[in-house]
């Protein structure tokens, strides 16, 4: 797997396990690969852009999602507040087929109220791959969405309790030999207590941060713009905050890592590596750049290339310090 | 993974995301409208379908939503307002600058089955009726515009539309007829038959469904909303509908004046429905 006699540099990366050809995978929410591929047809799908695929939050019922409006521009950034809209894992389930030209893993984002919802998405996730059935794509993986700030319950609420935290993610080990990812929200003043209640449980990996909790006012009547009122903000203004919160965990943790939080070019995917991340995902650059991730992982190689380095692997944790 | 559309044409795998360049640019007060060379979007744009457009410069910016104002040849044209700071820098886009966009998206305006047309148009929202008024003309379509502007300033927009039987007014009287556009439609289109076609702000959108209903008239809505991804997954830019939250970038932006509502839709249930206490009905 080292660099090939074309001289590229080798962006591969094994997250607990799973190969991936470079870093670089979505973040939840902000790409939808068979909407893409509707408007912009087959060729979304390959060659595909991200290295493995993370589809919108999936919860055991139907969401409706908030009230209009949803998501605004802030400086630097975006806020959002969306809610979780998803048909239920039903629906979703029914639709799971679709994913299977997908030449990628998918890992599959699960959201909830309370605990027993996400355990049972997860199981109704788990025997459907378990049929065997040859119209399914390759799941590799369950990422707990214990982090989202936009639903009133659920959600945030575990991922601010490391109790809970442990709890849940004790009980989906339970479930699945598949990766247990548990995505960490920047929302707490002790962002490695609740890692080390992840990886102490059974999580395969942790992926921080989603989005920071922030509000917009209207600026003419001075009152809460989104429908939500407050909602979730993102996009290069948060880049440093997560930098910061994955450089912590790396440095504490040995679990691995997945970094997020305003990524938009292959600079940053290295500063979140040398931070400690084992991979990354782009979210809010998906939105103002569609052709982000190729971008983005065509950068990370040039990075490399200007740096004499030959494997992204042997950069990772160069920031941490430790020993 | 979402309501599928029961209105209107889905897109059919057509769009094309790249960077085109400004061919010409014309001025109406502070407003634009930009001919873009893009040949493989102006090739299967439909009426009512928008591009995202990238804002130039180094800053994160999500792309501007813009309605295709009307298709020459190769040549897209659009109009644009400079409302905020994005659209202030995508107006100032000269001959030879080139714009990242994407597009065609949405649904468009289904205009098969029309027989007579009623053009509502107020603002900036009137940019995608050009479009549809040639494509009505070109099927032997009788069209009539109705236009309503703030005041003269905005009226200026007016200088960019070619319809034939196009009348306008404005909220002060200074050019035109004294009031809204729906006003003009009370006046101008009171006995005919014609569907409705309307695009602006939701104060004019609401008078314009609240009309048709009265006259017995049916008609769409073309929507605007704050987007961030304008292809369908983010879920960013909803509706409220009677089929609950629908996207504007994918199930519209236009949409059947029946299907639209003020109300928010019933919360999906928080619990699981409880098990019949009964036995089998």
């Amino acid at each position: 797997m080292s660099a090939g006699g074309d001289g590229r540099p080798d962006l591969s990366v094994r997250l607990a396990g799973v190969p991936l050809a470079h870093p670089v995978l979505n973040a939840s929410g902000t790409f939808d690969v068979l909407e893409s591929a509707r408007r912009f047809g087959p060729q979304v799908l390959s060659p595909f852009a991200f290295a493995a695929y993370v589809p919108k939050t999936v919860t055991l019922e139907p969401r409706t999602g908030n009230p209009p409006p949803r998501v605004t521009e802030t400086a630097a950034g975006m806020i959002n507040a969306v809610g979780l809209q998803n048909p239920g894992v039903a629906a979703w389930l029914d639709e799971l087929p679709l994913l299977a030209p997908l030449p990628v893993p998918v890992i599959v984002n699960i959201g909830g109220r309370r605990p027993a919802d996400y355990l049972e998405v997860l199981r109704r996730v788990e025997e459907r791959l378990a049929t065997g059935q040859a119209d399914l794509p390759d799941v590799v993986g369950y990422e707990l969405n214990v982090s989202c700030p936009n639903v009133g319950r659920g959600g945030l609420a575990i991922g601010t309790e490391p109790r809970e935290t442990a709890a849940l993610t004790a009980a989906a080990r339970e479930l699945t030999r598949r990766l247990v990812i548990v995505k960490l929200t920047p929302n707490v003043a002790d962002v490695v207590a609740v890692a080390r209640a992840a990886a102490e449980n059974g999580a395969d990996a942790v992926s921080l941060v989603n989005t920071l909790q922030a509000l917009v006012l209207d600026p003419v009547r001075l009152v809460p713009y989104l429908g939500n009122r407050t909602g979730g903000l993102s996009g290069p203004a948060i880049k440093p905050v997560a930098l910061r919160m994955v450089w912590e965990v790396a440095g504490a943790l040995d679990v691995p890592v997945i970094g997020m939080g305003g990524i938009a070019s292959g600079r940053d995917v290295l500063e979140f590596v040398a931070c400690g991340a084992t991979a990354v995902a782009v979210g809010s650059a998906n939105f103002t750049d569609p052709d982000a991730p190729r971008r983005i992982v065509a950068e990370l190689e040039h990075e490399l290339r200007e740096r004499g380095v030959t494997e992204l692997r042997a950069l990772r944790g160069c920031a941490l310090g430790r020993g | 993974m979402s309501v599928s559309p029961s209105h209107g044409e889905e897109t059919c795998a057509a769009a094309t995301s790249g960077r085109y360049r400004v061919v010409e640019r014309r001025s109406f007060g502070p407003y634009a409208l930009l001919s873009v060379l893009a040949p493989p979007l102006a090739a299967v744009a439909r009426p009512g379908q928008f591009v995202m457009v990238a804002v130039p410069g180094p800053q994160f910016r999500l792309r501007r939503p813009l309605s295709i104002h009307s298709v020459d040849g190769e040549r897209l044209r659009l109009l644009v307002e400079p409302r905020g700071e994005g659209t202030r820098e995508l107006v100032a886009a000269g001959v030879a600058d080139v714009l990242a966009l994407a597009g065609p998206l949405g649904n468009g305006f289904p205009l098969e089955a029309i027989e007579a047309a009623l053009l509502v148009g107020g603002g900036i929202g009137a940019a995608p009726l050009q479009f549809v008024a040639d494509e009505l003309r070109r099927r032997g379509v009788a069209v009539t515009g109705v236009f309503g502007f703030r005041d003269e300033a905005q009226a200026r927009l007016a200088g960019a539309f070619e319809i034939d039987d196009l009348w306008v007014a404005t909220d002060d009287g200074s050019v035109g007829r004294r009031g809204t556009a729906v006003d003009l439609a009370r006046e101008v289109g009171a006995g005919r038959r014609a569907s409705v076609l309307a695009c602006g702000p939701a104060p004019m959108l609401g008078a314009a469904r609240a009309w048709a209903a009265e006259s017995g008239l049916t008609g769409y809505a073309s929507l605007e909303a704050h987007m961030a991804c304008g292809t369908g997954a983010c879920h960013g830019c909803v509706v409220p509908t009677n089929r609950g939250y629908l996207r504007v970038c994918v199930e519209g932006p236009v949409f059947p004046f029946e299907l639209l509502t003020d109300e928010p839709p019933a919360a999906a249930p928080e619990a699981p429905p409880a098990a019949p206490a009964e036995g089998p009905r």
